[in-house]
Protein backbone atom coordinates (compact mmCIF):
# COMPACT_ATOMS: atom_id res chain seq x y z
CA UNK A 1 0.00 0.00 0.00
CA UNK A 2 2.52 2.84 1.33
CA UNK A 3 5.51 0.19 1.60
CA UNK A 4 7.82 2.49 -0.29
CA UNK A 5 7.13 5.50 0.69
CA UNK A 6 6.83 4.68 5.09
CA UNK A 7 10.54 6.21 5.01
CA UNK A 8 9.32 9.26 3.77
CA UNK A 9 6.30 9.89 5.55
CA UNK A 10 7.31 9.11 9.32
CA UNK A 11 8.66 12.78 9.70
CA UNK A 12 10.38 10.97 12.64
CA UNK A 13 12.00 8.27 11.05
CA UNK A 14 10.93 5.82 13.31
CA UNK A 15 12.24 2.67 11.29
CA UNK A 16 15.28 3.58 12.42
CA UNK A 17 14.91 4.60 15.94
CA UNK A 18 15.52 1.36 18.37
CA UNK A 19 12.99 -0.66 20.22
CA UNK A 20 13.05 0.29 24.24
CA UNK A 21 12.25 -2.08 27.14
CA UNK A 22 8.34 -0.94 28.37
CA UNK A 23 8.57 -2.89 31.26
CA UNK A 24 11.48 -1.48 32.75
CA UNK A 25 11.09 1.73 34.68
CA UNK A 26 12.69 4.70 34.20
CA UNK A 27 16.04 5.27 35.72
CA UNK A 28 15.60 7.29 39.39
CA UNK A 29 17.40 10.34 36.84
CA UNK A 30 15.39 10.21 33.98
CA UNK A 31 12.18 9.39 36.25
CA UNK A 32 13.01 13.02 37.72
CA UNK A 33 13.45 14.72 34.59
CA UNK A 34 10.15 13.57 33.30
CA UNK A 35 8.51 15.13 36.45
CA UNK A 36 10.40 18.00 36.05
CA UNK A 37 9.17 18.70 32.88
CA UNK A 38 5.87 18.70 34.13
CA UNK A 39 6.52 20.60 36.76
CA UNK A 40 3.81 23.44 35.88
CA UNK A 41 1.23 20.45 37.19
CA UNK A 42 2.57 21.31 41.05
CA UNK A 43 2.25 24.31 40.45
CA UNK A 44 -0.85 25.41 38.69
CA UNK A 45 -2.97 22.33 40.16
CA UNK A 46 -2.37 23.28 43.74
CA UNK A 47 -3.02 27.44 43.18
CA UNK A 48 -6.27 26.49 41.69
CA UNK A 49 -7.27 24.08 44.59
CA UNK A 50 -5.86 27.04 47.38
CA UNK A 51 -8.48 29.20 45.62
CA UNK A 52 -11.41 26.70 45.61
CA UNK A 53 -11.01 25.91 48.76
CA UNK A 54 -12.21 29.09 50.86
CA UNK A 55 -15.33 30.06 47.60
CA UNK A 56 -18.09 28.95 50.11
CA UNK A 57 -16.73 31.57 52.75
CA UNK A 58 -17.66 34.90 53.05
CA UNK A 59 -14.34 36.42 53.81
CA UNK A 60 -12.88 33.61 51.07
CA UNK A 61 -9.00 34.19 50.08
CA UNK A 62 -8.38 36.19 53.42
CA UNK A 63 -8.98 33.19 55.54
CA UNK A 64 -5.54 32.41 54.34
CA UNK A 65 -4.42 34.96 56.32
CA UNK A 66 -6.70 34.69 59.08
CA UNK A 67 -6.35 31.25 60.13
CA UNK A 68 -2.09 31.52 61.06
CA UNK A 69 -3.62 34.64 62.81
CA UNK A 70 -6.06 33.28 64.94
CA UNK A 71 -3.75 30.21 65.68
CA UNK A 72 -1.29 32.07 66.78
CA UNK A 73 -3.22 34.20 68.61
CA UNK A 74 -5.02 31.27 70.78
CA UNK A 75 -1.80 29.87 71.80
CA UNK A 76 -0.71 33.12 73.19
CA UNK A 77 -3.84 34.10 75.07
CA UNK A 78 -3.22 30.41 76.52
CA UNK A 79 0.68 30.54 77.41
CA UNK A 80 1.41 34.04 76.92
CA UNK A 81 -1.46 35.49 79.15
CA UNK A 82 -3.57 32.85 81.16
CA UNK A 83 -0.56 30.48 81.82
CA UNK A 84 2.96 31.76 81.85
CA UNK A 85 4.98 29.57 79.97
CA UNK A 86 7.22 32.09 79.30
CA UNK A 87 9.74 31.66 82.00
CA UNK A 88 12.82 34.00 80.85
CA UNK A 89 12.12 34.22 77.19
CA UNK A 90 12.96 37.56 75.96
CA UNK A 91 9.92 38.67 73.22
CA UNK A 92 7.62 35.26 73.82
CA UNK A 93 4.96 36.26 71.42
CA UNK A 94 7.51 36.46 68.43
CA UNK A 95 9.22 33.15 69.78
CA UNK A 96 5.40 31.58 69.73
CA UNK A 97 4.76 32.97 66.06
CA UNK A 98 7.72 31.88 64.81
CA UNK A 99 7.07 28.14 66.72
CA UNK A 100 3.88 28.02 65.31
CA UNK A 101 4.02 29.42 61.69
CA UNK A 102 7.08 26.90 60.81
CA UNK A 103 6.00 23.88 63.18
CA UNK A 104 2.39 24.13 61.49
CA UNK A 105 3.75 24.19 57.52
CA UNK A 106 5.20 20.94 58.15
CA UNK A 107 2.50 18.90 59.45
CA UNK A 108 0.10 20.57 56.97
CA UNK A 109 2.80 19.21 54.15
CA UNK A 110 3.02 15.68 55.60
CA UNK A 111 -0.78 15.65 56.55
CA UNK A 112 -1.88 16.42 53.03
CA UNK A 113 0.98 14.55 51.03
CA UNK A 114 -0.49 11.57 53.35
CA UNK A 115 -3.62 11.60 51.36
CA UNK A 116 -2.18 13.19 47.75
CA UNK A 117 -2.21 9.37 46.00
CA UNK A 118 -5.50 8.13 47.13
CA UNK A 119 -7.43 11.49 46.89
CA UNK A 120 -6.32 11.72 43.23
CA UNK A 121 -6.87 7.86 42.18
CA UNK A 122 -9.29 8.97 39.45
CA UNK A 123 -6.36 11.19 37.70
CA UNK A 124 -4.07 8.35 38.32
CA UNK A 125 -5.77 5.67 36.81
CA UNK A 126 -6.47 7.72 33.43
CA UNK A 127 -3.57 9.42 32.66
CA UNK A 128 0.18 7.99 32.99
CA UNK A 129 2.55 10.83 34.23
CA UNK A 130 4.81 10.93 37.53
CA UNK A 131 3.26 10.31 40.66
CA UNK A 132 5.49 12.44 42.56
CA UNK A 133 4.05 15.53 40.85
CA UNK A 134 1.32 14.54 43.54
CA UNK A 135 3.07 14.94 46.74
CA UNK A 136 4.78 17.53 45.27
CA UNK A 137 1.45 19.52 44.64
CA UNK A 138 0.82 18.97 48.12
CA UNK A 139 4.29 20.48 49.44
CA UNK A 140 3.60 23.70 46.79
CA UNK A 141 0.41 24.27 47.74
CA UNK A 142 1.07 23.81 51.56
CA UNK A 143 3.78 26.32 51.10
CA UNK A 144 1.96 28.81 49.15
CA UNK A 145 -0.30 28.75 51.65
CA UNK A 146 1.89 29.27 54.37
CA UNK A 147 3.70 32.45 52.96
CA UNK A 148 0.97 34.95 54.66
CA UNK A 149 1.72 33.36 58.03
CA UNK A 150 5.34 33.90 57.35
CA UNK A 151 4.80 37.29 56.55
CA UNK A 152 2.34 37.63 59.47
CA UNK A 153 4.93 36.40 61.64
CA UNK A 154 7.71 39.05 60.38
CA UNK A 155 5.70 41.67 60.84
CA UNK A 156 5.02 40.45 64.48
CA UNK A 157 8.35 39.77 65.21
CA UNK A 158 9.26 43.53 64.11
CA UNK A 159 6.08 44.94 66.31
CA UNK A 160 7.47 43.40 69.21
CA UNK A 161 9.88 45.43 69.10
CA UNK A 162 12.88 42.88 66.94
CA UNK A 163 14.71 44.70 64.63
CA UNK A 164 16.08 43.61 60.91
CA UNK A 165 19.24 42.55 61.41
CA UNK A 166 22.30 40.66 58.95
CA UNK A 167 20.59 37.73 60.90
CA UNK A 168 17.70 37.86 58.86
CA UNK A 169 19.52 37.31 55.46
CA UNK A 170 20.01 33.74 56.41
CA UNK A 171 16.27 32.82 56.86
CA UNK A 172 15.47 32.29 53.52
CA UNK A 173 18.48 29.59 54.19
CA UNK A 174 16.20 28.07 57.06
CA UNK A 175 12.90 27.80 54.80
CA UNK A 176 14.61 26.43 52.17
CA UNK A 177 16.42 23.25 54.54
CA UNK A 178 12.53 23.09 55.88
CA UNK A 179 11.07 22.87 52.05
CA UNK A 180 13.56 20.13 51.27
CA UNK A 181 12.61 18.26 54.62
CA UNK A 182 8.83 19.10 54.09
CA UNK A 183 9.49 17.76 50.69
CA UNK A 184 10.93 14.76 51.87
CA UNK A 185 8.93 13.89 54.64
CA UNK A 186 5.97 14.37 52.17
CA UNK A 187 7.02 11.62 49.95
CA UNK A 188 7.30 9.11 52.90
CA UNK A 189 3.82 10.12 53.76
CA UNK A 190 2.72 10.00 50.80
CA UNK A 191 4.01 6.31 50.41
CA UNK A 192 2.88 4.97 54.10
CA UNK A 193 -0.37 6.94 53.35
CA UNK A 194 -1.13 4.76 50.44
CA UNK A 195 -0.10 1.51 51.64
CA UNK A 196 -1.91 1.76 55.36
CA UNK A 197 -4.55 4.70 54.52
CA UNK A 198 -5.16 4.82 58.89
CA UNK A 199 -2.02 7.22 58.52
CA UNK A 200 -4.26 10.35 58.11
CA UNK A 201 -5.59 9.24 61.56
CA UNK A 202 -2.53 8.60 62.94
CA UNK A 203 -0.59 11.69 62.20
CA UNK A 204 -2.19 14.40 64.06
CA UNK A 205 -1.63 12.45 67.03
CA UNK A 206 1.98 11.97 65.84
CA UNK A 207 1.98 15.53 65.39
CA UNK A 208 0.44 16.71 68.93
CA UNK A 209 3.85 14.43 70.20
CA UNK A 210 6.20 16.34 68.43
CA UNK A 211 4.58 19.77 68.85
CA UNK A 212 5.14 19.59 72.48
CA UNK A 213 8.88 17.42 71.46
CA UNK A 214 9.81 20.63 69.79
CA UNK A 215 9.51 23.56 71.95
CA UNK A 216 7.16 25.14 70.11
CA UNK A 217 5.29 27.10 72.94
CA UNK A 218 8.14 26.67 75.77
CA UNK A 219 11.61 27.10 75.88
CA UNK A 220 13.34 23.85 75.52
CA UNK A 221 16.41 25.44 77.11
CA UNK A 222 14.62 27.09 79.98
CA UNK A 223 12.70 23.33 81.55
CA UNK A 224 15.59 21.28 80.24
CA UNK A 225 18.57 21.85 82.26
CA UNK A 226 20.80 19.11 81.03
CA UNK A 227 23.11 19.00 77.97
CA UNK A 228 22.35 15.11 77.72
CA UNK A 229 18.50 15.89 77.08
CA UNK A 230 19.43 18.69 75.03
CA UNK A 231 21.40 17.58 72.62
CA UNK A 232 18.48 14.54 72.27
CA UNK A 233 16.03 17.74 71.35
CA UNK A 234 18.74 18.14 68.33
CA UNK A 235 17.63 14.81 67.15
CA UNK A 236 14.11 16.27 65.93
CA UNK A 237 14.21 17.77 63.29
CA UNK A 238 11.51 19.95 63.39
CA UNK A 239 13.14 21.40 66.45
CA UNK A 240 16.43 22.07 64.66
CA UNK A 241 14.44 24.07 62.12
CA UNK A 242 12.52 26.27 64.54
CA UNK A 243 15.42 26.61 66.74
CA UNK A 244 17.33 28.01 63.65
CA UNK A 245 14.39 30.29 62.34
CA UNK A 246 14.25 31.78 66.26
CA UNK A 247 18.06 32.55 66.10
CA UNK A 248 17.90 34.02 62.61
CA UNK A 249 15.08 36.24 63.52
CA UNK A 250 14.70 37.18 67.37
CA UNK A 251 18.81 36.48 68.47
CA UNK A 252 17.81 33.49 70.29
CA UNK A 253 20.95 31.08 70.91
CA UNK A 254 21.30 28.31 68.67
CA UNK A 255 24.27 25.32 69.66
CA UNK A 256 25.94 23.57 67.49
CA UNK A 257 24.57 20.12 67.76
CA UNK A 258 21.12 22.19 66.69
CA UNK A 259 22.98 23.18 62.94
CA UNK A 260 24.12 19.93 62.69
CA UNK A 261 21.09 18.54 63.44
CA UNK A 262 19.58 21.25 60.68
CA UNK A 263 22.22 20.27 57.90
CA UNK A 264 21.90 16.83 58.25
CA UNK A 265 17.74 16.28 57.98
CA UNK A 266 17.29 18.66 55.09
CA UNK A 267 19.60 16.49 53.35
CA UNK A 268 18.82 13.47 54.23
CA UNK A 269 15.48 13.53 53.62
CA UNK A 270 15.14 14.24 50.37
CA UNK A 271 17.21 11.49 49.85
CA UNK A 272 15.66 8.97 51.92
CA UNK A 273 12.18 10.10 51.09
CA UNK A 274 13.07 9.62 47.46
CA UNK A 275 13.87 6.68 47.64
CA UNK A 276 10.80 5.01 49.34
CA UNK A 277 8.85 6.52 47.19
CA UNK A 278 10.41 5.97 43.83
CA UNK A 279 11.17 2.14 45.34
CA UNK A 280 7.47 1.28 45.09
CA UNK A 281 5.54 4.30 42.53
CA UNK A 282 4.41 2.01 39.90
CA UNK A 283 2.30 0.17 42.83
CA UNK A 284 1.24 3.39 43.90
CA UNK A 285 -2.72 3.86 43.42
CA UNK A 286 -2.61 0.55 40.72
CA UNK B 1 -4.72 -5.29 2.49
CA UNK B 2 -2.31 -4.57 5.40
CA UNK B 3 0.50 -7.48 5.62
CA UNK B 4 2.93 -7.03 8.40
CA UNK B 5 4.62 -5.57 6.07
CA UNK B 6 5.40 -2.03 8.18
CA UNK B 7 7.98 -1.62 10.76
CA UNK B 8 7.50 -2.73 14.15
CA UNK B 9 6.31 -0.55 17.03
CA UNK B 10 5.72 -2.79 20.03
CA UNK B 11 7.30 -6.33 19.95
CA UNK B 12 5.83 -8.51 23.32
CA UNK B 13 7.73 -11.83 23.32
CA UNK B 14 6.35 -14.39 25.32
CA UNK B 15 4.72 -12.20 27.79
CA UNK B 16 4.19 -13.65 31.22
CA UNK B 17 2.14 -11.71 34.07
CA UNK B 18 1.10 -12.75 37.55
CA UNK B 19 -1.17 -10.96 39.65
CA UNK B 20 -1.59 -11.17 43.54
CA UNK B 21 -4.89 -11.60 44.65
CA UNK B 22 -5.48 -10.91 48.35
CA UNK B 23 -7.91 -13.56 50.18
CA UNK B 24 -10.78 -10.98 51.26
CA UNK B 25 -10.45 -11.07 55.48
CA UNK B 26 -8.94 -7.93 56.23
CA UNK B 27 -11.24 -8.48 59.14
CA UNK B 28 -8.94 -6.18 61.09
CA UNK B 29 -6.33 -6.62 63.72
CA UNK B 30 -8.14 -9.04 66.18
CA UNK B 31 -7.94 -12.16 63.13
CA UNK B 32 -4.78 -10.64 61.74
CA UNK B 33 -3.06 -11.59 65.55
CA UNK B 34 -5.23 -14.79 65.90
CA UNK B 35 -3.50 -15.89 62.52
CA UNK B 36 -0.50 -14.68 64.07
CA UNK B 37 0.65 -12.23 61.13
CA UNK B 38 -1.36 -8.72 60.03
CA UNK B 39 0.35 -9.17 56.28
CA UNK B 40 -2.64 -10.19 54.19
CA UNK B 41 -2.55 -13.72 52.43
CA UNK B 42 -2.79 -14.26 48.75
CA UNK B 43 -2.31 -16.14 46.03
CA UNK B 44 -0.70 -16.02 42.59
CA UNK B 45 -2.72 -15.99 39.28
CA UNK B 46 -1.15 -16.13 36.46
CA UNK B 47 -2.98 -13.86 34.03
CA UNK B 48 -0.70 -13.82 30.90
CA UNK B 49 0.71 -17.30 30.06
CA UNK B 50 2.89 -16.56 27.72
CA UNK B 51 2.26 -13.98 24.95
CA UNK B 52 3.78 -13.41 21.76
CA UNK B 53 2.85 -10.34 19.25
CA UNK B 54 4.01 -7.48 17.13
CA UNK B 55 2.76 -4.46 16.35
CA UNK B 56 3.39 -2.45 12.82
CA UNK B 57 3.09 1.27 11.75
CA UNK B 58 0.28 1.83 10.39
CA UNK B 59 -1.95 -0.68 12.02
CA UNK B 60 -5.19 -1.11 14.25
CA UNK B 61 -5.25 -4.70 16.16
CA UNK B 62 -8.64 -5.98 17.70
CA UNK B 63 -7.78 -8.12 21.14
CA UNK B 64 -10.52 -9.98 21.82
CA UNK B 65 -11.31 -12.44 23.72
CA UNK B 66 -14.33 -13.26 26.82
CA UNK B 67 -14.30 -11.54 30.32
CA UNK B 68 -10.84 -12.04 32.18
CA UNK B 69 -9.08 -13.76 29.38
CA UNK B 70 -6.37 -11.14 30.15
CA UNK B 71 -6.78 -8.65 27.78
CA UNK B 72 -6.59 -5.36 30.27
CA UNK B 73 -3.86 -7.20 31.69
CA UNK B 74 -1.96 -7.27 28.76
CA UNK B 75 -2.14 -3.56 28.15
CA UNK B 76 -1.81 -2.54 31.28
CA UNK B 77 1.42 -4.56 31.09
CA UNK B 78 2.24 -2.49 28.12
CA UNK B 79 2.40 0.47 29.72
CA UNK B 80 4.65 -0.65 31.99
CA UNK B 81 1.88 -0.73 35.14
CA UNK B 82 2.29 -4.20 35.59
CA UNK B 83 5.50 -6.02 35.81
CA UNK B 84 6.26 -9.22 33.86
CA UNK B 85 6.81 -12.25 35.52
CA UNK B 86 9.24 -13.14 32.24
CA UNK B 87 9.69 -12.50 28.79
CA UNK B 88 9.51 -8.60 27.31
CA UNK B 89 8.03 -5.97 26.09
CA UNK B 90 9.34 -3.74 23.77
CA UNK B 91 8.49 -0.46 21.82
CA UNK B 92 8.79 3.13 19.88
CA UNK B 93 7.75 4.67 22.92
CA UNK B 94 5.71 4.33 25.72
CA UNK B 95 1.71 3.58 24.78
CA UNK B 96 -0.78 5.63 26.08
CA UNK B 97 -3.05 4.00 28.22
CA UNK B 98 -7.30 4.50 27.50
CA UNK B 99 -9.66 3.16 29.53
CA UNK B 100 -13.28 3.62 29.91
CA UNK B 101 -13.78 3.91 34.15
CA UNK B 102 -12.25 7.17 35.63
CA UNK B 103 -13.58 10.36 36.86
CA UNK B 104 -10.42 12.70 37.32
CA UNK B 105 -11.53 15.25 39.52
CA UNK B 106 -15.28 14.84 40.07
CA UNK B 107 -15.83 17.83 42.14
CA UNK B 108 -14.71 20.54 39.14
CA UNK B 109 -15.47 21.61 35.94
CA UNK B 110 -14.55 19.72 32.32
CA UNK B 111 -12.53 22.85 31.75
CA UNK B 112 -10.66 22.64 34.95
CA UNK B 113 -10.09 18.67 34.46
CA UNK B 114 -8.76 19.57 30.87
CA UNK B 115 -6.30 21.71 32.47
CA UNK B 116 -5.35 19.65 35.03
CA UNK B 117 -4.81 16.03 33.08
CA UNK B 118 -3.42 18.11 30.09
CA UNK B 119 -0.66 19.68 32.85
CA UNK B 120 -0.22 15.50 33.89
CA UNK B 121 0.74 14.91 30.17
CA UNK B 122 2.97 17.09 29.80
CA UNK B 123 1.14 19.61 28.05
CA UNK B 124 2.54 23.70 29.00
CA UNK B 125 -0.53 25.94 30.20
CA UNK B 126 -0.72 27.82 27.18
CA UNK B 127 -0.67 24.63 24.86
CA UNK B 128 -3.55 23.35 26.97
CA UNK B 129 -5.55 27.06 26.38
CA UNK B 130 -4.79 27.34 23.45
CA UNK B 131 -6.28 23.79 22.25
CA UNK B 132 -9.30 24.05 24.99
CA UNK B 133 -12.08 24.54 21.88
CA UNK B 134 -10.52 22.11 20.06
CA UNK B 135 -10.90 19.60 23.24
CA UNK B 136 -14.46 20.44 24.06
CA UNK B 137 -15.71 20.41 20.61
CA UNK B 138 -14.12 17.02 20.27
CA UNK B 139 -15.73 16.03 23.59
CA UNK B 140 -18.65 17.25 22.58
CA UNK B 141 -19.40 18.66 25.93
CA UNK B 142 -19.30 22.20 25.31
CA UNK B 143 -23.06 23.24 27.71
CA UNK B 144 -21.42 20.90 30.34
CA UNK B 145 -18.13 22.36 29.94
CA UNK B 146 -18.31 24.70 33.22
CA UNK B 147 -20.26 21.91 35.16
CA UNK B 148 -18.39 19.89 37.78
CA UNK B 149 -17.63 16.37 36.07
CA UNK B 150 -19.45 14.60 38.56
CA UNK B 151 -22.81 15.63 36.75
CA UNK B 152 -21.52 14.74 33.53
CA UNK B 153 -22.92 11.03 31.84
CA UNK B 154 -20.53 8.60 31.35
CA UNK B 155 -20.14 8.68 27.82
CA UNK B 156 -19.59 12.57 28.38
CA UNK B 157 -17.18 11.54 30.92
CA UNK B 158 -15.72 9.20 28.57
CA UNK B 159 -15.70 11.09 25.23
CA UNK B 160 -13.78 14.45 27.28
CA UNK B 161 -11.24 11.83 28.67
CA UNK B 162 -10.89 10.73 25.42
CA UNK B 163 -10.28 13.66 23.97
CA UNK B 164 -8.03 14.78 26.57
CA UNK B 165 -5.96 11.59 26.44
CA UNK B 166 -5.21 12.17 22.69
CA UNK B 167 -5.08 16.11 22.20
CA UNK B 168 -1.50 15.66 21.13
CA UNK B 169 -1.25 12.28 18.74
CA UNK B 170 0.02 9.30 20.68
CA UNK B 171 2.57 6.52 18.93
CA UNK B 172 1.02 4.12 20.15
CA UNK B 173 -2.62 4.32 21.47
CA UNK B 174 -4.13 1.39 23.67
CA UNK B 175 -7.84 1.63 23.72
CA UNK B 176 -9.55 -0.37 26.46
CA UNK B 177 -13.43 -0.68 26.16
CA UNK B 178 -13.41 3.38 25.71
CA UNK B 179 -15.60 3.60 22.76
CA UNK B 180 -18.39 1.68 23.99
CA UNK B 181 -20.05 4.35 25.72
CA UNK B 182 -19.74 6.64 23.02
CA UNK B 183 -22.70 7.71 20.45
CA UNK B 184 -22.44 6.96 16.32
CA UNK B 185 -20.77 10.56 16.22
CA UNK B 186 -18.07 10.15 18.90
CA UNK B 187 -17.12 6.99 17.41
CA UNK B 188 -16.71 8.68 14.28
CA UNK B 189 -14.53 11.39 15.71
CA UNK B 190 -12.43 8.57 17.79
CA UNK B 191 -12.05 6.77 14.42
CA UNK B 192 -10.78 9.99 12.80
CA UNK B 193 -8.55 9.87 15.99
CA UNK B 194 -7.13 6.45 15.61
CA UNK B 195 -6.56 6.90 11.65
CA UNK B 196 -4.02 9.89 12.44
CA UNK B 197 -2.32 7.90 15.39
CA UNK B 198 -1.63 5.45 12.25
CA UNK B 199 -1.31 8.10 9.40
CA UNK B 200 1.85 9.06 11.86
CA UNK B 201 3.48 5.63 11.26
CA UNK B 202 1.53 4.81 14.75
CA UNK B 203 -0.19 1.78 16.06
CA UNK B 204 -3.32 1.68 17.69
CA UNK B 205 -4.95 -1.64 19.99
CA UNK B 206 -8.31 -1.68 20.39
CA UNK B 207 -10.01 -4.05 23.06
CA UNK B 208 -13.68 -4.50 22.68
CA UNK B 209 -16.37 -6.76 23.09
CA UNK B 210 -18.45 -5.35 20.62
CA UNK B 211 -17.72 -7.35 17.02
CA UNK B 212 -19.13 -4.86 14.80
CA UNK B 213 -16.68 -2.01 15.85
CA UNK B 214 -13.57 -4.59 15.62
CA UNK B 215 -14.58 -5.68 12.38
CA UNK B 216 -15.27 -1.64 11.59
CA UNK B 217 -11.61 -0.53 13.48
CA UNK B 218 -9.46 -3.05 13.26
CA UNK B 219 -6.32 -4.36 10.45
CA UNK B 220 -6.14 -7.75 12.23
CA UNK B 221 -7.84 -8.98 15.25
CA UNK B 222 -5.93 -10.95 18.29
CA UNK B 223 -8.10 -13.63 20.36
CA UNK B 224 -6.85 -13.81 23.47
CA UNK B 225 -8.24 -16.98 25.89
CA UNK B 226 -7.33 -17.62 29.22
CA UNK B 227 -4.05 -15.42 28.89
CA UNK B 228 -2.76 -17.15 25.65
CA UNK B 229 -3.50 -16.30 22.45
CA UNK B 230 -5.70 -18.72 20.37
CA UNK B 231 -5.65 -17.05 16.95
CA UNK B 232 -4.42 -13.89 14.91
CA UNK B 233 -5.41 -12.63 11.26
CA UNK B 234 -7.99 -11.00 9.47
CA UNK B 235 -10.78 -9.38 11.16
CA UNK B 236 -13.63 -11.00 9.78
CA UNK B 237 -12.09 -14.42 9.74
CA UNK B 238 -11.50 -14.61 13.52
CA UNK B 239 -14.55 -12.63 14.83
CA UNK B 240 -16.24 -15.47 13.13
CA UNK B 241 -14.08 -18.31 14.99
CA UNK B 242 -14.48 -16.42 17.93
CA UNK B 243 -18.34 -15.81 18.10
CA UNK B 244 -18.98 -19.40 16.92
CA UNK B 245 -16.69 -20.71 19.92
CA UNK B 246 -18.42 -18.75 22.42
CA UNK B 247 -21.64 -18.92 21.89
CA UNK B 248 -22.73 -22.27 22.53
CA UNK B 249 -22.02 -22.46 26.01
CA UNK B 250 -22.74 -19.38 26.53
CA UNK B 251 -25.38 -21.44 29.97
Amino acid sequence: MDGESSNASSPRSAALRPLIDLTTRPTPLNYLREAWRRREFAIVVPAQDLRAQNMDTTLGQFWHLMNPALLVGVYFLIFGVVIDTSRGVDNFLGFLIVGIVLFHLTQRVVQEAAVSITQNLGLIRSIQFPRILLPASSVNGQTAAFIPAIILALLAVLATGERPSMRWLLLPIVLAAQFVFNFGSALISARIGTAVPDLRHILPHLFRLLFYASGVIFSVEAFVHSPGWRRAFALNPIYDLITCARWSLLGHTVDGWVLVGTVAWSLVMPMVGFWVFFRSEQRLGA
Amino acid sequence: MMTASGSVTVEIRDAHVSYRVYEEPAKGLKQGFARGRIRRRYRSIEAIRGVTLNLHEHETLGLIGANGSGKSTLLSAMTGLLPLASGSIRGRSRPSLLGVSSVMRPALSGRRNILIGGLALGFSRSEIEARMDEIIDFAGVREAIDRPMRTYSAGMRARLHFAIATARIPEILLIDEALTVGDEEFRRRAAERMDDVCGAAGSVVLVSHNMSEVERFCDRVAWLDDGLIRAVGEPAEIVEIYVSTSRPNSR
